[in-house]
Formats: structure tokens, sequence, C-alpha cells
């Protein structure tokens, strides 16, 4: 199950992290990937080292120009596009009052206005395919706030609506669309956080993931359940939010 | 290739037909044993006999006995419990203000003390082999109303609560607890009170109103596959929480 068989796949964000552990999982299960991502040689790097199966592209997710370069180079390496993977993201973890207007409006710009562009110029490719799947990134603070997490939150919220109007709008032409929201992953960008959050909660990182979720998520746990979002398994999936936390969301305490 | 849930040992309550049964047939195919449990003997039986090395235990999951009997037969025949999938559940139609008692006992007690049970007596057995998975057959009614059955709705919101408690009191000894929520899905529960809805709340066409709401009903293989997934290691971080599957219906709020 969840095998994605001669499935032709684009991923942003996919040059480490998670996106890269998606693009590995997919490759795992048959698809063809095409790897995205800013850092144009990572993708690179990470493309090789998954073999012919896959490509990579540089990609802005915030250039509507870079992102149609993107699905075009999927189409054109692999003859169509049945799945993407919007997750290229950045993160600010400062308190609100401390955040400047410039660094929101990049955050908006990569996480909300990125997943826009990856739904608007994937569709026309995934309809001529007879339908497909999207799988946006959203987060475990899209559905709950948290200190620092705020303009990141507002963020990740906005993708969970995003996808829920997008699977709505685009049932008809058969097309899925659906959110993860992990909880705290074991990527660069959480161990980037760890200082700041523990300043602010008081609390060792270690003991805090303890008590909230038991252990921190793997990114190849989130590419599991993106896996399965992307397969026919999830055929009547469309609109959700899958979380991945732990427990975390689940208790008050 | 192998299955996904080889060597696990599962129960699903409720599977002599409709979701039940399709989720003890997934589960079979996926390489794990099955024990299908219904409280019809004769369609339990009917089940486990298509699928290999299945067995069939009559089951009322109103009853503490026969629950804790239901889990103890799994103990004693294969040593242990993995998987636990509480799905047994019933409905009757009638606006809150004129739903009897009796109509509002018999849903909670099945859909929601069933479940109850269901943890209550598979997380014991599950703990003393190292850890295991529950999966609570719960309902996008949890989340939002339908006219009509109140009790259920309750007893489903139930239900996430007790998935949401279990999940965060089991998980340091390896338990796993999730819940899906399905919309509409074309079974013979749904198809029994079709007519009902449509002359109480004076519908020209039910099935219509699934197709606006939520495209297509869904299928029960639809949500086996991701009862499997549930079961399987690949969602072994996920735990207390809500998997709704309804082709898009809690989505859209028109």
């Amino acid at each position: 199950m969840a095998e994605l068989e001669g499935r032709r796949a684009l991923v942003t964000g996919a040059a480490q992290g998670l996106g890269r552990a998606i693009a590995t999982l997919f490759v795992e299960r048959g698809a063809q990937v095409m790897l995205a991502d800013v850092d144009e040689q990572g993708a690179e790097r990470a493309a090789a080292e998954l073999g012919d199966r896959a490509r990579s592209v540089r990609c802005d997710v915030t250039s509507s120009a870079d992102v149609q370069g993107a699905v075009q180079a999927a189409v054109d390496a692999f003859g169509g596009l049945d799945v993407v993977v919007n997750n290229a993201g950045v993160e600010v973890v400062k308190p609100l009052v401390d955040q400047s207007e410039e660094e929101f409006s990049r955050l908006m710009d990569v996480n909300v206005k990125g997943v826009f562009l990856g739904i608007k110029h994937s569709v026309p490719a995934l309809a001529a395919a007879g339908g497909g799947a999207i799988v946006n990134m959203s987060s475990l603070a899209g559905v709950g706030g948290a200190p620092l997490f705020g303009s990141y939150g507002a963020a990740k919220a906005a993708v969970i609506q995003l996808t829920r109007t997008a699977a709505v709008e685009l049932r008809q032409a058969g097309i899925r669309v659906n959110a993860v929201c992990p909880g705290f992953v074991g990527t660069a960008m959480v161990d980037r956080l760890i200082p700041t959050v523990e300043a602010a909660v008081g609390v060792p990182f270690g003991d805090l993931i303890a008590l909230k979720q038991g252990r921190l998520g793997t990114v190849e746990e989130v590419a599991e359940m993106v896996a399965f979002l992307a397969s026919d398994d999830a055929s009547w999936a469309t609109g959700s939010h899958y979380l991945l936390d732990g427990g975390l969301s689940a208790s008050l305490l | 290739m192998a299955g996904l849930l080889e060597r696990k040992i599962a129960i699903v309550t409720g599977a002599g037909k409709g979701l039940g049964a399709a989720v003890a047939q997934a589960y079979g195919a996926e390489g794990a044993t099955v024990i299908v449990s219904d409280i019809d003997t004769h369609s339990a039986k009917q089940v486990a006999d298509a699928i290999p090395n299945a067995s069939a235990v009559p089951c009322d999951v109103t009853s503490p006995e026969q629950v804790e009997a239901l889990v103890d037969h799994a103990v004693n025949l294969h040593g242990r419990l993995d998987v636990m999938v509480a799905n047994a559940g019933v409905a009757n139609i009638s606006p809150l203000a004129q739903m009897s008692y009796a109509q509002w006992r018999e849903v909670t007690s099945v859909n929601l003390d069933g479940v109850f049970l269901s943890i209550r007596y598979a997380a014991p057995a599950m703990i003393a082999t190292g850890g295991g998975v529950i999966v609570n057959m719960c309902s996008i009614t949890a989340q939002a109303a339908v006219p009509l059955i109140g009790n259920y709705a309750a007893a489903k919101a139930g239900v996430m609560s007790l998935t949401q408690t279990a999940a965060i009191e089991l998980r340091p000894q390896g338990v796993r607890v999730n819940a899906i929520l399905p919309g509409f899905i074309d079974t013979d529960m749904v198809k029994a009170h079709k007519r009902q809805f449509e002359e109480l709340l004076n519908l020209p066409d039910f099935d219509a109103v699934i197709a606006q709401k939520q495209g297509r009903y869904g299928t029960p293989e639809e949500v086996a596959r991701l009862a499997v997934f549930l079961a399987s290691d690949r969602s072994r971080f996920s735990t207390g929480s809500a998997f709704v599957l309804d082709g898009g219906a809690r989505a859209s709020l028109l």
C-alpha cells in the first residue's frame, strides 16, 4: 500500500530536511520526483543521490515564474505531473513584538504565497493528467497557539485554509488536496530554535518534548503520512489536515 | 511484497458487515491474524470464513464481560493483542425533542460505552506485550451536527474525547490511539435511514445533498485503507488525532 509506482511528483524545499525525506520515500515507493529548491546545488546533490528517477530544478516558491518553471520541468522530464508536495517553508521563531515587518512579510511570502502559487500553477498539469494529489505542509502551529510561533502559526493556519478551499474547488477535477501538521520533528529547523524556545518557556527542550509529545518525530514519519495522502489509498481524503504530533495537541497539559 | 500488518493480531468489533467487514478484510490481506467480532454470530462467521487465519467471536460491546472475553480469546489463542479496532456502532433517527430514552441509550451504549470497554480491556493486554494500536471508528458528526442523529453525534464526540485521553494515558506504555472520522459512507446503515432523512427534513433527494457536500459516498474499502495505515508502523508517531476522511465535506462551510 501507499505505493507510488508510476507517479510523477514535484516536491518543493526538497534539498534538505523534510522535503528531502519526502523525495527519498517517494522514489523508494516507485515515483519519479522533481526536487525543487531555492538552493539549486543542494537540490542537485540530493537528486543525484536518489538516482535516475530524481531530477532537480531551482525554484523560489515566491516567484510565479519559478513555480511555473518547476511544474514545466517535471512535465518535461516525466511526461506529466500527478503529485505536488508544497513543502518549502521558512521559520521565524520569536515574540511577535520582536519580529520585524520584513521578517513577517518574508515568512508570509514563502509559507503562504508559496503554497498558493504551488496550487495555482500545478493545477493545469494535474488536471491534464486526469487528476492528482496535492499535499501541503502545514504544522501543529497552524492549529494551536504557542509562544514564539505567532506568525509562523498564522502562516500555517493559512495553509490549512487554502487546503480546504482548494479541495472543494478542485474536487470535480479529480484533484485531492490535503495538509499535514507535524509537531516537533528532528530537523535542522527545530535544532535552530531550541535555545529560543528554552529561554521563552523556561524548561529544557528535551523535558518539554518528553512531556508534550513523548519524543521528537522523525522526517521519515512525516514522509510516510505525505506518501499515504499522495497515494490512491487516500482516494477519499480531501480537504483534511492530518496531525502527526505524538499526542501533543490531544492534551491540555 | 510483505503485508503491512504481518504477524499482527487484530480484533475488529462490529465486523459482520459494512465498515468493520471491510477493515477485517483489508487487515487480513495485509497479513494480520484477524478476530472478527460481531453481535451477530452468523455474519461474523461468514466474514471470518473468507479471511485466511481469521476467527469469529460473538460479542456485544455493551457488555463488559463479553468484551473482556473477546480480548481474552485473542490473548489465549495467539499470545497477545496488537490492534483493536473499536468499530461496532448503531444508529436510529429522531429529532431530539421526540427522542425516547431507549433510542438515546441504544446508540450511546453501543457507540460510546462500547468504545470505552474496548479500550478498557484491550489496553492492559497490549501493555503486557509492550504496546499496540487502538483505532476508534468515530465520525465527522463528532465535529458538526447532522439533524436527527443527535444521539449518534454526541456518542461520536465522546469517542473523540476518549481517543485523546487514552492516547495521552497510554503513550508511555507504547499504545497509540487514533480516531477515523468518516463522512457518509455507502453502507447499509446509511441506506437504511435515507428515506427518513428525506421525509423528516423535507429533502427531495438525500443523495443530491451528499453529492453537493462530499462529491460522492465514500466506500468501506477507502475507510479500511486508512485503518490499515493507522494500524501499521507507518503511522508510529500519530496518536490522539482525528483523521477526517470525507471527500471534503468538513472543508467547506457551504
